[in-house]
């Protein structure tokens, strides 16, 4: 039995000691009722929530392409799997580093000016361009990097979302 | 004391509900507002879901999409090649190509389309399949 569950039967067992007449009983009756179903309904908007968030959570990290999710300062907040293996990083060393850091320092100035006009809300154009992405491991390697606006997760606040592919 | 109580649960289930949602909308806004076309599957390739940009180029309501093998939106003389780059991505078989083109075709309109795939890995196994359509001029 859930918690309200026990909570309505407690106030059920109440109403009985207590001596309310038909009228009075009949309607608390139908007001417990009346919450059993809107507690149901909330139950299965949470359920559904649950379930909507595992699916588009699990896109985001197994979406064929690589994406990263930046704070307003600029850090990483979240890396997919397809980010990951472009940084050639695992995630414990990508979450939470400054992005610029895996740009090469000729191109790092250009891509700061441009993620601070972002997150104060300029239109940035080019929407996509490209710069040389540092991975951990290996030589650089040109990458196309286009951007847009996103709430973050929880506090619902400006971060921005990375799409990074190798340039052709 | 009973209905202070029950107060409180119902405000925390409130809460709980308010929460997913604000963590729902970052992920919902990524896949729909992605300037990229992304199709979610299962293993059979059944949709689960498609994106703003994916409806316009399968030419499909979201409602019709939802439920439909992805195959049966491939142009006929394509769909067996389709179904066994599927199968083999599906069961992981070794040298299975995560990317390949293909016909789609909806009511009028043929539409050449570059398909990226990549596993959803689970737990227990690979559990479906996210895909992104790329229109081919």
């Amino acid at each position: 039995m859930t918690t309200v569950g026990a909570v309505r039967e407690l106030m059920v067992k109440r109403l009985e000691a207590e001596s309310l007449d038909g009228e009075g009983r009949r309607e608390m009756e139908m007001a417990l009722e009346e919450l059993d179903v809107m507690w149901e309904e909330l139950q299965g908007q949470a359920a559904l929530l649950v379930r909507e968030n595992e699916r588009y959570a699990e896109f985001f990290q197994y979406a064929p392409d690589a994406y990263l999710i930046t704070d307003a300062g600029g850090n990483i907040r979240e890396a997919n799997e397809a980010a990951l293996e472009l940084l050639r990083s695992p995630r414990g060393e990508v979450v939470g580093r400054p992005l610029s850091e895996y740009i090469a320092a000729d191109d790092r100035v250009s891509f700061l000016s441009r993620s601070v006009g972002l997150v104060l809300g300029a239109m940035v154009n080019p929407a996509a361009w490209r710069a040389q992405l540092l991975p951990r491991e290996g030589a650089a390697l040109a990458a196309e990097f286009s951007v847009r606006a996103i709430p973050l997760k929880k506090s619902g606040v400006g971060g921005l979302c990375w799409l990074m592919r190798p340039a052709t | 004391m009973e209905l202070e109580e029950l107060k409180t649960i119902w405000l925390d289930l409130r809460a709980h509900v308010d929460q997913l949602a604000g963590e729902r909308q970052q992920y919902y806004d990524f896949f729909e507002q992605a300037t990229e076309a992304y199709v979610i599957t299962d293993l059979y390739g059944t949709i689960a879901d498609a994106n703003g940009a994916a409806v316009d180029i399968l030419q499909r309501r979201k409602r019709y999409l939802r439920g439909k093998p992805l195959a049966a939106l491939v142009a006929l003389e394509q769909r067996s090649e389709f179904r066994r780059r599927l199968r083999a991505l599906g069961s992981r078989e070794p040298g299975a190509e995560r990317s390949w083109r293909s016909i789609f075709e909806s009511p009028g309109l043929r539409t050449d389309v570059e398909l990226s795939a990549r596993l959803i890995d689970r737990p227990g196994g690979p559990g479906g399949i996210c895909w992104r359509l790329e229109a081919l001029a």
